[in-house]
């Protein structure tokens, strides 16, 4: 045996020797013979095992991602935006191109994408394109001077007054209104989710597109005496000539509750998905709606400088009168971190999730959302963030499955190995009835049936109490098999004779002999519980939405469309859920090996 | 005679077990929620013959007599092949379960057929050359492939071979409105059938080689092993007569496990495919709440487990005759 250890040693590889180092200390030199209890030789052989320390470092690689890092990427579970849907992976969205900087005159951001003009006219696009009619520009439109990006289409308008649209032509998007094509001089346009708006010259307000989503209601007053408008899903809003500002709409809603104090003093108008704000002339900021991801939060310092406001899905962008700019609002893809500006600011824009600024070289700089990193799902989801989530949630189940199985498995085994005998036979036929259940079907109606009224946590307990449920046979029959081994030992007979309670026996004397079969079977498990979680969750009955896990991520992957066109919502959980089970399936190999070394010579 | 009366006691315990299993399922389907009277009935019911009505359904479908009595009712009639009525088809299950049952079926076997002809040969010829670079290579497969979950392999397998390559057909078990008879018909299935079967049989060719492999080296360490090479025979006699007849031991036992396991996890494979077999139905039921159809389908399946182990039993006693009975 000893000789066996120290040949053994000099083939140790470095990984081994650091190893060794960091556990046992410096202190070990070669000449020394050493000794070794059984647990440091398969640890010793398990650290040389180089397929299981590879399954070692992709899995705690991982698992620290999923444990680590949603600190940092938080999400809201609940959360959906149908204008981010499909989005694939890459990080371009707010790369503008070199064509266009130095020369910028206007911007626009829609979902994904954004539209841009130089001083020229042209006109530039870039990012995300939801449809690739965005990317066939009309023939002759003329010099441009505004561009709008909205949720699929563009809307613009050249020098001559006229409106240009590309991009969705469905709901009526490219049926410009006659009144606009007739004569009317537009001053400015618009393009939101489903619609596009235009004001003229005299201040009349037109819309056309999908009109059924937002309810615009044009005042007689109002219409004729229009200064500027912002719109977003919900409303549009509009600022008067006199400095008032109007909501378009008959309803009373968060957005209506229009302070009295600011009318007739306003300047300018920005809209986010919950709330307005407005400038009046003395520079201050007021903002009305609901306070959703702290849209409402204003700056102090801002108060009384502003001289521009604008708005995304939920942030606020305004531009001060010393010519710097602030943001506030959401921050979850960094919509309010502005960066430096070197020249002067010129112009700013936001929009959905980014803003940009033009300084007066015509430069543009963009931040806010960027990209997603594995794109997202049908719900706008960012699948990166859910990847995290779901591998949190998938070991969790996966980890307390094992740990009631093998709780259950060793105290039925233990018992039944140890006391042999009429307890052995009933616990053994139990053992025989749990198996001989079919797992998967039988796993698949508890969950269906259980699961029915209950809450989404109350859910995922279910799962892993039914999937602990049901697969301790297995390691209660090691057990037992371990147990009978043990039992006939001298240790055993000397406890024993000491007077130790039977318990006492099984649980303090003969469970340490025989708890490194335990954990190498409780490894192979828990890939196999990570695996039944994921075929339970995939086919609809494990946990289920808007909670994440690798399974149910590919549950909405089924059909062909999304197999063949957003690769990206599949392979990336399916990827990581493979690493994942193939590295505990090594891990496992290679323990069982460390520890029976005659498996090691197959 | 040992035999004989070994398998009298197995068959008798196996029976013993499918009635507590069958006391187990009847009880939770009991406590399952919805009503299947309510379902059956439809909204089409007037108000004023609503409640009469209610009651009519509800005693021909016997649900007004207490538990025990439909319990003993219910597991007649399950003997008697008569699994009661589908609130869903509005058929008596017998009649529905037929082509379902034989798809499933089909798929199994078909699968557990590639995965003995390509498994056992490969184990082998791995075992025979034991750490060679085709051994590491054809190890490095298999552990991927039984660590892959199916329906991964399945999302991969689509996207290679119906999208990327349409070589066969996405989903489903025949092509829509075709009439074909004999070869043509065959084709047909066996083109919708290549898919679900290749993606089913690939955690097993993965499991069921190292076992394979393992066992073999085992066997092939054995002294007898070095008999029959010092007496001259032939090496292929000696790799499959003498050592994997010894090897089968093992490997009996892991695919009596698997095929249970197999004909479970075909209802991930059957859904993803939509492959009209009893897994799809069982998921259909289920959603439907047609109870009928789930608990004959759960039946089906408990069976299957028991049937797989007096086949495990008989299977050792084929393979080793040293195998003690009377334990």
């Amino acid at each position: 045996m000893a000789d066996k250890n120290t040949k053994k040693k000099r083939e140790k590889s470095t990984v081994g020797k650091a190893a060794q180092r960091m556990v046992f200390g410096g202190a070990l030199t070669e000449e020394q013979e050493e000794i070794l209890t059984p647990i440091q030789m398969v640890f010793r052989s398990f650290v040389q095992d180089k397929v299981a320390m590879t399954g070692v470092i992709c899995f705690l690689f991982i698992f620290m991602c999923c444990v680590v890092l949603p600190f940092f990427l938080p999400i809201d579970m609940y959360y959906q935006d149908v204008t981010q849907a499909n989005v694939g992976p890459g990080f371009g969205m707010l790369d503008v191109p070199s064509g266009l900087q130095k020369k910028a005159r206007q911007v626009s951001l829609g979902s994904t994408f954004s539209v841009g003009i130089d001083e020229k006219g042209n006109v530039y696009e870039w990012g995300r394109f939801p449809t690739n009619k965005l990317k066939k520009l009309p023939a002759d439109m003329g010099s441009l001077v505004q561009v709008s990006a909205g949720l699929d289409h563009v809307v613009a308008l050249n020098d001559a007054g006229e409106v240009v649209t590309w991009g969705n032509d469905r709901m009526g998007l490219a049926s410009i209104p006659l009144e606009l094509r007739m004569g009317e001089t537009v001053k400015e346009v618009y393009a939101g989710y489903q619609i596009s708006l235009a004001l003229t010259e005299s201040g009349r307000l037109y819309n056309w597109g999908n009109d059924f989503l937002i309810d615009i209601k044009i005042p007689k007053e109002v219409q004729g005496n229009i200064q500027k408008f912002v719109a977003n899903t919900d409303i549009v809003m509009a600022l008067t000539k006199d400095g008032e500002v109007a909501a378009l709409t008959t309803k009373t809603n968060a957005y209506t509750a229009i302070p009295e104090q600011i009318q007739g003093r306003v300047v300018d108008l920005a809209l986010t998905d919950e709330s307005v704000a407005a400038v009046t002339e003395d520079g201050q900021v007021h903002v009305w709606g609901n306070n959703v991801k702290g849209s409402r939060n204003i700056k102090e310092e801002v108060q009384g400088h502003v001289t521009a406001i604008e708005g995304g899905r939920f942030h606020y962008v305004v531009q001060l009168d010393d010519g710097t700019v602030q943001a506030w609002g959401d921050d979850t893809f960094g919509q309010t971190k502005v960066p430096d500006i070197k020249g002067k600011v010129k112009d700013i824009t936001a929009g959905y999730y980014g803003s940009y600024i033009i300084d007066e070289s015509g430069t543009v700089t963009g931040w806010g959302l960027k990209g997603y990193l594995m794109g997202t799902d049908d719900f706008g989801r960012d699948i990166f963030r859910r990847l995290l989530k779901g591998g949190r949630m998938t070991m969790t189940v996966g980890a307390i499955a094992v740990i009631i199985s093998t709780i259950i498995g060793v105290i039925i085994g233990g018992i039944s190995g140890y006391k042999g005998g009429k307890i052995d036979n009933i616990l053994m036929r139990l053992t025989e009835i749990v198996s001989s259940l079919p797992f998967l079907p039988f796993a698949i109606i508890l969950s269906a049936i259980i699961g029915n009224n209950i809450s989404e946590t109350q859910r995922i307990i279910m799962i892993m109490v039914i999937l602990g449920l049901l697969s301790w046979p297995g390691i209660a029959r090691l057990v037992r098999g371990s147990v009978l081994a043990e039992r006939e030992q001298e240790f055993v007979t000397a406890a024993k004779a000491l007077g130790i309670r039977e318990w006492g026996i099984i649980f303090r004397h003969i469970l340490p002999n025989i708890i490194t079969v335990i954990i190498v079977n409780a490894t192979l498990d828990f890939a196999t519980c990570m695996l039944t979680e994921s075929s339970l969750s995939f086919i609809g009955f494990g946990v289920s939405e808007p909670n994440a896990t690798w399974g149910n991520m590919l549950n909405g992957a089924r059909s062909a469309t999304v197999i063949e066109n957003f690769w990206w919502r599949w392979v990336y959980p399916a990827l990581v859920l493979a690493i994942c089970t193939i590295s505990i399936n090594c891990i496992g190999d290679g323990l069982r090996d460390a520890i029976d070394p005659k498996s090691k010579e197959r | 005679m040992r035999k004989g009366r070994y398998l009298l006691k197995r068959f008798v315990y196996i029976i013993f077990v499918f009635f507590i299993i069958s006391i187990l399922m009847f009880t939770i389907y009991k406590s399952l929620p919805g009503d299947p009277v309510r379902m059956m009935m439809g909204d089409n019911v007037k108000p004023e013959v609503y409640q009469q009505q209610y009651d009519t359904i509800r005693a021909q479908l016997g649900l007004d007599e207490p538990l025990p009595v439909q319990y003993v009712k219910w597991i007649t009639n399950m003997l008697t092949g008569d699994f009661g009525y589908s609130t869903e088809y509005r058929k008596p299950v017998k009649n529905v379960v037929g082509v379902p049952m034989r798809n499933t079926v089909m798929l199994n076997i078909f699968s557990m057929l590639l995965v003995f002809v390509i498994s056992i040969p490969l184990g082998i010829t791995q075992a025979v050359k034991k750490n060679s670079v085709f051994d590491k290579a054809v190890q490095v497969v298999t552990i991927v492939g039984y660590s892959v979950p199916s329906f991964v392999i399945a999302l991969l397998a689509i996207y290679a071979f119906a999208i990327k390559i349409p070589l066969f057909p996405i989903s489903g078990a025949k092509t829509a409105g075709f009439n074909g008879t004999g070869m043509a018909a065959a084709l047909d299935v066996a083109k919708h059938m290549a898919l679900p079967v290749l993606v089913m049989s690939v955690s097993g060719i993965g499991s069921i080689t190292r076992y394979v492999r393992a066992s073999m080296i085992d066997a092939l360490r054995m002294d007898y092993i070095k008999t029959a090479r010092s007496k001259g025979l032939k090496e292929k006699v000696v790799i499959y007569i003498h050592a994997f007849r010894n090897a089968l031991i093992p490997i009996v036992t892991v695919t009596t496990w698997w095929l249970i396991g197999l004909f479970g996890g075909s209802i991930v494979i059957e859904t993803i495919f939509l492959w009209d077999g009893l897994g799809k139905m069982m998921i259909t039921g289920l959603n439907q709440r047609d109870f009928a159809v789930v608990l004959a389908m759960q039946m089906f399946y408990v069976i299957l487990s028991l049937v797989g182990n007096v086949i495990m039993d008989i299977a050792y006693t084929l393979v080793d005759p040293r195998v003690r009975l009377e334990n």
